[in-house]
């Protein structure tokens, strides 16, 4: 075993863990039943997916900065993981949606805002599958990643001014119990573990699927072309 | 500065003269518009009771697809015979060039918003007030910055036609609800007007100055 295959393993054995933790350890609520359980997975993962895209910009303005390959690399494994997360999140709300709200999808900031970050990453994986691989693909993903992360929180406030119906923050409230909040944090925690074992594993992959650059050439073309970018 | 405003101006103005020889995008637009109110009419089945809840959808759908068609067209030309890298090579700044691509296709689009909204007032009645105008218009400014951005990147593109509207239009949304909800409440619905005004200006400045940040590093790619 590698040290990936070691650090999936820990992920899904902690991920294994908190499922434990949700199904055995938690109370049930005494309003919605087994089915508020949904809860610690659901808010887990729309953290993780937020943390994955706020890599992406960190990423993308590192490498508009200074071209660094790595932060490239980064951006590209936290987009795509961050989808997943987002994927999770949107598919275990809806289901959550249904017999609390009577629907799948009501149209307030909290659901709107999160169907355009999916969207977003999803073109931001798109720009990355059809430009021109390397510094082009690079910077426009860049440009798309910032442009993004900057996008949700406005098209999720301006939607919030008209209409809501997804409940506020209620962790920061102190409005859960004991043992549901000790869930909660520690589902948290376990997802947040996934989340970068998942990005080193793709960052790895970004690696390889990169190919091989010699210190020696990538140090050449910096001097020919004023970039410290390799062109491919 | 002052010489990069002329220089903005300048590509502002000969893609506005091409545009004037041409005259193919602005009837193209029109007719598009136009084409969007039949349709509506025939999916929504229009009368005067609903005609004011429908008509401010019916306005911006028609307005963001007439929108990502003219972005669209942005770059197109300079893509067709490669004139943009002529222009890049100029000592001119990419971000003045780039301003004036945007403020010729701002007003390509204003344009057709000139045919689209006196068409929504006769077709469908609902009033065309200077409310309505001044909010689509706050709007515009702010879609052509993020749209001609979008333009310029997937210019360079495979499949660009595919990628424009999945890139633009989640990021016009701000815009979209903003401006969609001073135009209802301009047409009679319930709501604050001032307040969606007041984030439209917001949205653009926010997005004139990201753009104008982002233009370079699109352009010189």
């Amino acid at each position: 075993m590698n040290r990936y295959e070691k650090g999936a393993a820990a992920a899904v054995g902690l991920m294994a863990l908190a499922a434990g933790a949700i199904f055995l350890f938690a109370p049930t609520d005494a309003l919605q039943g087994p089915v508020q359980r949904i809860f610690y997975l659901h808010v887990s993962s729309a953290i993780a997916a937020y943390g994955c895209f706020a890599v992406v910009l960190l990423g993308g303005i590192i490498y508009l900065r200074n071209g660094s390959l790595a932060a490239d690399r980064l951006a590209r494994a936290g987009a795509l993981v961050g989808l997943v997360f987002t994927t999770v999140t949107l598919v275990m709300g809806m289901l959550w949606a249904k017999p609390i709200w009577g629907t799948f999808w009501a149209w307030d900031a909290r659901l709107t805002s999160t169907l355009v970050l999916w969207i977003i990453y999803a073109g931001y994986l798109l720009v990355r599958r059809l430009a021109e691989p390397g510094r082009q693909a690079a910077r426009f993903a860049a440009v798309v990643g910032i442009f993004g992360f900057i996008d949700v929180p406005i098209v999720h406030f301006s939607v919030t001014w008209w209409r809501t119906q997804h409940p506020g923050p209620i962790i920061v409230n102190d409005a859960l119990p004991g043992e549901m909040l000790a869930t909660f944090l520690f589902t948290m925690a376990c997802t947040l573990a996934l989340a970068t074992a998942m990005i080193a594993i793709r960052y790895r992959i970004e690696t390889l699927a990169d190919g091989p650059v010699p210190a020696v050439a990538e140090k050449a073309t910096a001097v020919t072309t004023g970039q410290r970018e390799p062109v491919k | 500065m002052t010489n990069s405003i002329a220089i903005a101006l300048a590509v502002a103005r000969k893609d506005l003269t091409a545009e004037w020889r041409t005259r193919e995008l602005v009837p193209a637009l029109a007719q598009f518009v136009v084409l969007a109110l039949i349709i509506a009419n025939f999916g929504f089945q229009i009368d005067a009771r609903n005609a004011p809840s429908i008509a401010p959808g019916v306005l911006w759908m028609a307005l963001v697809f007439a929108g990502l068609v003219a972005f669209g067209r942005a770059f197109a030309a300079e893509r067709e015979q490669a004139s943009l890298e002529a222009m890049l090579m100029t000592p001119a700044s990419p971000v003045a060039i780039f301003a004036g691509k945007a403020l010729a296709a701002t007003l390509l689009l204003i344009g057709c918003e000139a045919v689209l909204l006196p068409a929504l007032a006769l077709f469908f009645g609902t009033p065309l007030s200077a409310a309505i105008v001044s909010a689509v218009l706050l709007a515009t400014i702010g879609m052509a910055a993020l749209g001609c951005l979008f333009s310029a990147m997937v210019a360079r593109i495979r499949a660009r036609e595919l990628l424009l509207p999945l890139l633009t239009l989640p990021l016009w949304i701000p815009f979209i609800v903003a401006g969609g909800q001073a135009v209802q409440v301009a047409m009679g619905a319930t709501g604050n007007y001032d307040q969606a005004l007041a984030l439209l200006v917001d949205f653009d400045i926010l997005f004139v100055v990201l753009t104008s940040l982002a233009a370079r590093f699109v352009l010189d790619e």
